[in-house]
């Protein structure tokens, strides 16, 4: 007796696996979670409750929840434009950092009234971010420079330049820790409602620029050509220059802002260390959602859900934040598995082994 | 400042050891087509692995075949989630890096306070006992730990493997171009899990030396970036292991200098014109955090420069890299 | 013919969703002959022959080989087999030299460890022999000097002249496909399938190709070769097969029919070869290149001097062999590559040098040879690839804003005005899974609908099936009427000259010839192709068939594999 595994590419996903295997996959990474949270002896039907039921449905959880929502959203859609044009940002941690601390310098050093010092923090935020972003853009449009590694690259470069600048040009008088000066009133962001920032508004606001842009416009429609076909889109008239330039600078721009919020909305203040990774947990959210951007806006609120859960385990049952990273790794290494299953069709054949089996045997039965 | 040279040149090695490691390890995933961005993570997993087994059993050696071991351990996940479910190579090694360092930290918080005899220096027989007695840089440079020696004899093992041997070329050849390579009869699957684990490997050797030779001693998040730098060092070195060698003795002494930036102090004399600006200009430039950020600048512009210099652009990177592999069958 | 057939495919069935793509077809090739598999696009030949060298399994049917029925799983199968392919897009790693290239996937020991007696005498036998030390050597050591001196044995047989040192990113085309083949012939081979060979070829390159192929079937070595060059068929092969619709449509020896008899057999009805023209309005010069230079993506000349005058309602078709400089023009003229010197008019202004809009923008329509490369986006629906280069006119909506409706509708009438079929919907079935010759109808839908002033096709009908082929012809005619000036570029001779008011010759990035279909010597064109007289034409090749027959076997090629 023989078995193989039999692995063929799927025509299509049938609808009803787009769905079933995220929730599959998630299922799986929280079953190997519980057993990391065993061996700490806590028990896991409480751990995951808590973080999926419990903080969801609280006033604060769900507060919690929109503001991580934030920069997890803007990041994502950092990621997911250039996507949409064939390219892959993966710098988007240290777009949203450098604009963090253009917005924080503007918030220190500058005086306007009213909520114009939040306006030029924000635009100070997005050009920062954009400027960034604008670096491993255009070399891969001037000279196909691949821009994975020069984005990422470029990444780690911002946050040593934060650290360099909470520790020396924008330390804060007060003691001597690695941050910065707390943010005056002014500098803060104001409210919606409860402790949730306008951030949030303008994610969403930039949320739905963003799905008019790719649905409704020319531009969209040259981002989308130039992101299946390169080459065709530049003999049909469309400039790449152009294209990649501003799907990335756009990208590091809406990064930028998402830092700003994060620390004039909610930290008050730049410290050394901060590296929130939202850059990072950005791709999964862009490849979950490369739909749309409203796919974006929902996979960002659910991963948004999984960091607040997180902290809530942190907080109230002494979980380590160092297995909460674990656990949140583990659900999107297992996310990333189900994409698998979405394009494959995976068989278990057995075969006994005669002569005339071999003749007729085909592949990809099914 | 004799001391401080020594002190920077031993530094410098030993450091040079950890690079030389981990950016071998992923040079040789990343010629098989395989980006692996988990090193960081399989560094700490072959820190705190070959720590405990050398606190508990008091040999280093068996601590580095073991940090060795769990490197391999995490690289196979990333090896069966990137070459078999064909998933996306970046999420799963950052991930992976997550997953490693969550758990080193978690793990590791025992083990923070202990201490072992890790590796102690050797010198290289016959020639070592004179070598050593060159002033200043003669401790400093040929007094080093047995890890040491094993990177720099793996520098031309690896060479002559990538480029003298059968397992090499088809190495390669799966790198470039996977489906031409299947068509003659290469197993482009074993190759890149072999490519995978054994970059792990490597990456975990990296991690045990930091514990056991470095520094010996455990502290969570030990490897400091330097997992990054490996993965940047690769680029700089165009993938090649010769060139690997010399970027990885200069990222380890940029690695060494930023720590030691705080003690050196380098200025003009104050009559000198322009002294001011100067003056705070070597203050920048030698700054510990700008420090550590020439490795990537450095990458990025030696990257720069081979793509737009190179006749085929097609030759400064390997062709196939990042992209998964299936044999479009039927 | 009482010979049994060397290679026997019995009723082949091969099936994707919705498409037999081989019916149950016999194959028979003797040894020793060089056998045509002669088919439109879509016919089935490719599938066969993937079929034939292990990339895919046939539903139901057997092959045979030299008697021994085969079981062919991968291409290692076939390799092991003895059955040899030279793809069209050639498998080689540019990175490394011909020598790795050719031994590849052998796993060549170095010579201390061979044990087939051309080792060194280092080793004792039976260290050498020892299993163990075998599989050691095999992995970890790489011997490429018996290997190369074997290629150079090779390469000297049948006459290349390659240097196994070479990295493959320097060599030329030919050459590259010459180093494909002696992959096959490395592996001893006794059956080589060549995939449209001569697609990438110059004709001295061709003309070698023929020579070597006659070469290595003299020596026994059966030789599929695939085309649909009717010229190319009469001038190498022994018999050709030709596949229609996925089933056998008839063997002949090429010596007993006609071009038009096998034209006939591949469509399955009469192919009028000639179409009838119209008198055009002649009008004002629509381009005007003047000395134009330009080099190719390998930084070498392509074009030199060129000058060049197209009116309106003028068809002005450029012949010559692939390689000549053709693409070149066709770029430079379109502005999707830059000139190295000279001037391009288009409606009056110079555009050497601007950006590949303003030339969209100048009215230039562009058919391109390589229609997934530069003519559409695969993964992209219809409609995307419809208005690829119209989306930005004012009707399609406001300033900034696409009305998707509009499009639909645009896309849904170019569909059905130029009967391009397979679609489903046009804004979900994808341009990539049109067939050849419905995708150039889209293509050129498009370009034809902008009613464009300048016109470029390069190989317009290259790839097409022939339903197909007369439905572009005659498209291209009447833009031709409605004052399109139309830059058309063909390997075809037939179509340059049924479509041409005027007729330029190009060889080695050079006008070499220029007249006019009446006055048109068609031995004189086809001797410029070739750089006049300098090399023979495939026309002037003796045809093949019964006065050579095929070799009975040779030592070399029908042993037993090892």
């Amino acid at each position: 007796m023989n078995a193989t595994v039999d692995v063929t590419a799927r025509e299509e996903t049938p609808p009803w696996l787009e769905y079933a295997a995220p929730i599959f996959t998630i299922l799986a990474a929280l079953g190997v979670g519980a057993l990391v949270l065993l061996v700490i002896d806590v028990n896991p039907i409480e751990a995951y409750s808590l973080m999926l039921v419990e903080t969801p449905t609280s006033r604060q959880g769900q507060t919690d929840i929109l503001i991580t929502a934030v920069p997890l959203v803007l990041a994502g859609l950092a990621v997911y434009l250039p996507l949409k044009a064939g390219l892959f940002n993966i710098g988007a941690e240290g777009q949203l950092v450098f604009g963090a601390l253009a917005g924080t310098w503007v918030g220190l050093n500058v005086s306007l009234p009213g909520y114009a010092l939040v306006l030029l923090m924000f635009l100070a935020a997005a050009g920062a971010g954009g400027l960034l972003a604008a670096i491993p853009a255009w070399l891969r449009a001037k000279w196909d420079i691949n821009e994975i590694i020069t984005s990422l690259l470029l990444s780690f470069i911002a946050l040593e330049l934060l650290s360099y600048a909470v520790r020396g040009p924008m330390k804060g008088a007060a003691g001597n820790f690695p941050q910065t000066a707390q943010f005056s009133e002014a500098a803060t962001l104001p409210t919606l409602y409860g402790r949730v920032h306008v951030g949030l508004a303008v994610a969403l606001v930039l949320v739905v620029l963003t799905y008019v842009l790719m649905t409704q416009t020319r531009l969209g429609f040259e981002i989308n050509f130039v992101g299946s076909n390169d080459e065709a889109a530049v003999q049909a008239g469309m400039s790449k220059y152009r294209l990649y330039l501003f799907v990335f600078v756009l990208g590091g721009a809406f990064a930028g802002i998402g830092g700003i919020g994060e620390i004039a909305g909610v930290q008050g203040r730049l410290r050394a260390g901060f590296e929130p990774g939202y850059g990072f947990t950005a791709i999964p959210i862009a490849l979950l959602g490369r739909g749309s951007a409203i796919k974006v806006l929902f996979a960002g609120l659910f991963f948004a859900l999984l960091f607040t859960g997180g902290t809530t385990m942190e907080v109230f049952l002494g979980i380590p934040a160092a297995l909460v990273d674990v656990i949140q790794a583990l659900i999107i290494l297992f996310l990333i598995t189900g994409e698998f299953f979405k394009q494959y069709r995976v068989g278990l054949r057995f075969k006994r082994e005669t002569p005339s089996t071999t003749a007729n045997a085909t592949r990809g039965d099914d | 400042m004799a001391g401080f040279i020594a002190g920077l040149l031993g530094a410098t090695v030993s450091v040079a050891t950890v690079f030389i490691f981990a950016g071998l390890g992923e040079l040789i995933a990343e010629r098989a087509g395989v980006l692996n961005l988990g090193v960081e993570g399989m560094m700490l997993g072959g820190a705190l692995g070959g720590f405990v087994v050398t606190v508990l059993t008091e040999s280093p050696w068996l601590g580095f075949c073991v940090g060795i071991g769990v490197g391999m351990l995490l690289a196979g996940i990333h090896a069966f989630l990137c070459v078999t479910l064909k998933a996306n190579q970046v999420i799963s090694g950052v991930m992976l890096t997550l997953l490693g360092t969550g758990l080193t930290t978690f793990y590791g918080a025992g083990w923070v306070d202990r201490s072992i005899d890790g590796f102690s220096e050797v010198t290289v027989p016959l020639v070592g006992q004179y070598l050593i007695q060159i002033p200043v840089i003669g401790e400093a440079l040929f007094s080093n730990t047995p890890t040491d020696y094993i990177a720099l004899a793996l520098v031309p093992a690896v060479w002559y493997l990538l480029n003298r041997s059968n397992l090499g070329v088809e190495l390669v050849s799966v790198g470039e171009d996977p489906e031409m390579a299947d068509t003659m009869g290469v197993s482009v699957f074993k190759l890149r899990y072999l490519a995978v684990v054994i970059g792990g490997g490597f990456a975990g050797a990296a991690g045990a030396h930091l514990s056991l030779a470095f520094s010996q001693l455990w502290v969570p998040g030990m490897t400091a970036g330097r997992g990054w730098i490996a993965v940047a060092l690769v680029i700089f070195a165009q993938w090649r292991p010769t060139r690997m060698l010399a970027g990885a003795y200069l990222f380890g002494m940029l690695d060494a200098l930023q720590l030691r930036s705080q003690a050196l102090s380098v200025s003009v004399g104050a009559d000198t014109p322009f002294a001011g600006l100067i003056n705070a200009v070597l203050e920048f430039v030698m700054n510990a955090q700008i420090m550590s950020t020439y490795p990537y600048v450095a990458t990025i512009m030696i990257l720069s420069y081979a793509v737009i210099r190179t006749e085929s652009s097609q030759l400064a990177v390997p062709s196939a890299l990042l992209e998964s592999y299936s044999r479009e069958t039927d | 013919m009482s010979e049994p057939p060397f290679l026997e495919l019995d009723g082949i069935l091969k099936q994707f969703p919705g498409v037999v793509a081989n019916d149950h077809v016999d194959l028979r090739v003797k040894r020793g002959e060089i056998h045509g598999l002669l088919g439109e696009n879509g016919a089935g030949k490719s599938t066969l022959m993937k079929i034939l060298y292990g990339l895919y399994t046939q539903d139901s049917g057997t092959i045979y080989l030299d008697g021994e029925r085969l079981e062919l799983a991968s291409p290692q199968d076939a390799i092991d087999a003895g059955i040899g392919m030279v793809h069209q897009h050639f498998q080689l790693i540019p990175r490394l030299s011909v020598a790795k290239n050719v031994v590849l996937g052998e796993r060549e020991p170095a010579s201390a460890f061979r044990v087939d007696g051309t080792s060194g005498g280092l080793l004792p036998e039976s260290v050498r022999s020892n299993s163990i030390v075998q599989s050691l050597a095999r992995l970890f050591s790489l011997g490429l000097d018996v290997p190369k001196r074997r290629i150079q044995q090779l390469a000297d047989q049948y006459g290349f002249d390659i240097d196994p040192d070479a990295k493959v990113w320097e060599l030329g085309v030919g050459q590259q496909q010459r180093v494909e083949i002696l992959k096959a012939l490395y592996r001893d081979v006794d059956l080589l399938i060549l995939d449209e060979p001569t697609a990438v070829l110059t004709p001295t390159e061709a003309e070698q190709l023929f020579d070597s192929l006659e070469r290595l079937a003299a020596e026994g070595l059966s030789v599929i070769f695939i085309t649909h060059k009717l010229t190319e068929v009469e001038s190498v092969v022994d018999r050709v097969t030709i596949l229609r619709d996925g089933e056998n449509a008839g063997t002949a020896a090429v010596s007993d029919v006609s071009k038009a008899d096998l034209a006939e057999m591949m469509v399955g009805r009469e192919v009028l070869f000639d179409i009838e023209r119209d008198g055009a309005e002649r009008g004002e010069p629509v381009l005007e290149l003047r000395n134009v230079g330009a080099e190719s993506d390998r930084g070498i000349e392509a074009l030199s001097g060129i000058d060049l005058t197209v009116r309106e309602g003028e068809v002005v078709g450029v012949a010559g062999v692939s390689g000549n400089g053709q693409k070149e023009l066709a770029e430079v003229t379109a502005g999707i590559r830059d000139v190295t010197a000279g001037s391009i008019r288009i409606g009056g202004s110079d555009l050497a040098g601007a950006t590949p809009k303003e030339f969209v923008e100048k009215g230039i329509s562009f058919v391109p040879e390589d229609r997934l490369r530069y003519g559409c986006a695969a993964e992209l629906p219809i409609l995307h690839n419809a208005v690829m280069k119209e989306f930005t006119d004012t009707r399609f909506g406001g300033k900034a804003s696409l009305n998707y409706d509009e499009l639909a509708a645009y896309a849904e009438t170019l569909v059905e005005e130029f009967d391009v079929r397979g679609v489903d919907s046009v804004a979900e079935t994808k341009a990539g899974d049109l067939s050849g010759g419905n995708l150039q109808k889209l293509i050129l839908a498009r370009e034809i609908s902008r009613d464009p002033d300048l016109l470029i096709a390069n190989q317009p009908t290259r790839g097409v099936d022939v339903g197909a082929i007369e439905f572009i012809r005659e498209a291209l005619l009447e833009q031709r009427q409605n004052g399109t000036g139309t830059l058309l570029i063909s390997e075809n001779l037939d179509e340059i000259m049924d479509l041409s008011d005027r007729i330029l010759v190009i060889y080695e990035g050079e006008f070499v010839h220029e007249t006019t279909p009446k006055a048109a010597d068609r031995d004189r064109i086809g001797l410029e192709m070739n750089g006049g007289g300098a090399g023979n034409d495939t026309d002037d090749r003796p045809k093949r068939g019964s006065s050579r027959s095929p070799t009975p076997v040779a030592t070399e090629h029908g042993a037993k594999r090892r």
